[in-house]
């Protein structure tokens, strides 16, 4: 009789301690599920731009925006990193990217692994980009930071103020000028874009201007 | 979506100063002589901007901060920011940050002496839109409040 009492108070004992961890199984899911559901609530993600309802109209009407399409991209000498000199005239009949960033510049940081990856899949056909950044103030190891994250391994340029002006005056970031074998802005654009559209822009520049040596780089 | 050339707005138009991205607004407000009180700077992003936190996911941006001068008669604590709002681009959602947008409120805790007070200081930020970057600015901020 001792011996069933004992085995139906066992029994019990399992039975709530197996009912306890099904409990706290539902209660977790449950907790997790609603923590993610807010979290998920708070999230803003921004979709792309409709024409007529860019980055551009976004930005402030008094803002200075890049008008160098069609132009003789200016010419400029300037030091990387590392110290050396490099003039946008070395790259005289092949296609660059002009690519001017910053430090502070999120969205810069978001193209410019797409812009290494496209480096080197259009390196054949002579295309290079030169990474310029703005600004320069944030000291060399902040820049060398962003350029670790970023994989990138093109070369990144330390501007010297002048050269943005001869750009147009850029007053905001990021801002690119795809520049042909004649030295020439074929495409020019000011925000992030898609993937897909700076490659277009990279097929545009190397098929512009086949005909190398003639441009002002 | 990056702006082609052509929907960059009027090209001729003179360059002039750039607009703030963010708006203070002074308020007078009144707190109790002697006691530790508690003042709200209140601040709007412009519509279709946003700011960093400040506490930005990552070193490289830049935060959000308030530096205030000392002022005669308070003695003002640290400044209590709200949390960010989590954000990201859409070409890119895996890259997280965290952001104030619209209106926010970064509290100033103080004890006054009795009497008018004000104090001075800066909103520094860095602002951007959907798809680009503008580079850091600093607003000027003055606290009026009387202390009875």
């Amino acid at each position: 009789m001792l011996n069933v009492k004992r085995n139906v108070l066992v029994f019990g004992v399992m039975v709530l301690g197996i009912a306890l961890l099904l409990w706290a199984g539902w209660h977790n899911l449950r907790e997790r599920r609603k923590a993610m559901q807010e979290a998920e609530a708070s999230h803003v993600v921004l979709t792309p731009a409709k024409p007529g309802d860019t980055a551009g109209a976004a930005v402030p009407d008094d803002v200075g925006t890049p008008h160098m399409l069609g132009k003789v991209a200016p010419g400029f000498t300037l030091e990387t990193l590392d110290g050396k000199k490099v003039s946008l005239s070395d790259f005289k009949g092949r296609p660059v990217l002009v690519n001017f960033w910053a430090t502070w510049c999120a969205p810069c940081k978001i193209e410019m692994p797409w812009f290494e990856e496209f480096q080197k899949q259009y390196s054949a056909q002579g295309f290079e980009i030169l990474g310029m950044t703005d600004d320069v103030d944030a000291g060399k190891d902040a820049i060398a930071k962003v350029v670790k994250k970023t994989g990138v391994t093109y070369p990144i340029l330390l501007t010297d103020g002048k050269v943005q002006k001869a750009y147009g005056g850029l007053d905001y970031l990021p801002v690119s000028f795809y520049v042909d074998r004649n030295g020439v802005v074929v495409e020019e654009t000011a925000g992030l874009g898609s993937k897909d559209e700076i490659e277009a822009h990279i097929k545009k520049a190397i098929a512009s201007g086949a005909t190398p040596g003639t441009g002002g780089q | 979506m990056a702006v082609p050339s052509w929907q960059m707005g009027n090209l001729d138009a003179p360059a002039a100063k750039p607009k703030s991205y963010v708006v203070y607004s002074a308020e007078q407000q009144v707190v109790t002589a002697g006691k530790r009180s508690v003042l709200e700077l209140h601040f709007r992003v412009v519509d279709g901007f946003h700011v960093n936190s400040h506490t930005p996911k990552s070193e490289l941006l830049i935060p959000t901060q308030i530096v205030l001068q000392p002022a005669s008669g308070v003695k003002a604590e640290a400044l209590e920011y709200p949390v960010g709002t989590s954000y990201s681009f859409s070409f890119d959602p895996s890259e997280k940050l965290d952001v104030y947008s619209g209106a926010f409120t970064v509290k100033v805790p103080v004890v006054a002496e009795a009497g008018t007070h004000t104090i001075e200081g800066s909103l520094r930020y860095q602002a951007c839109d959907h798809a680009a970057c503008y580079p850091p600015k600093s607003l000027p901020v003055e606290v009026l409040f009387t202390a009875k």
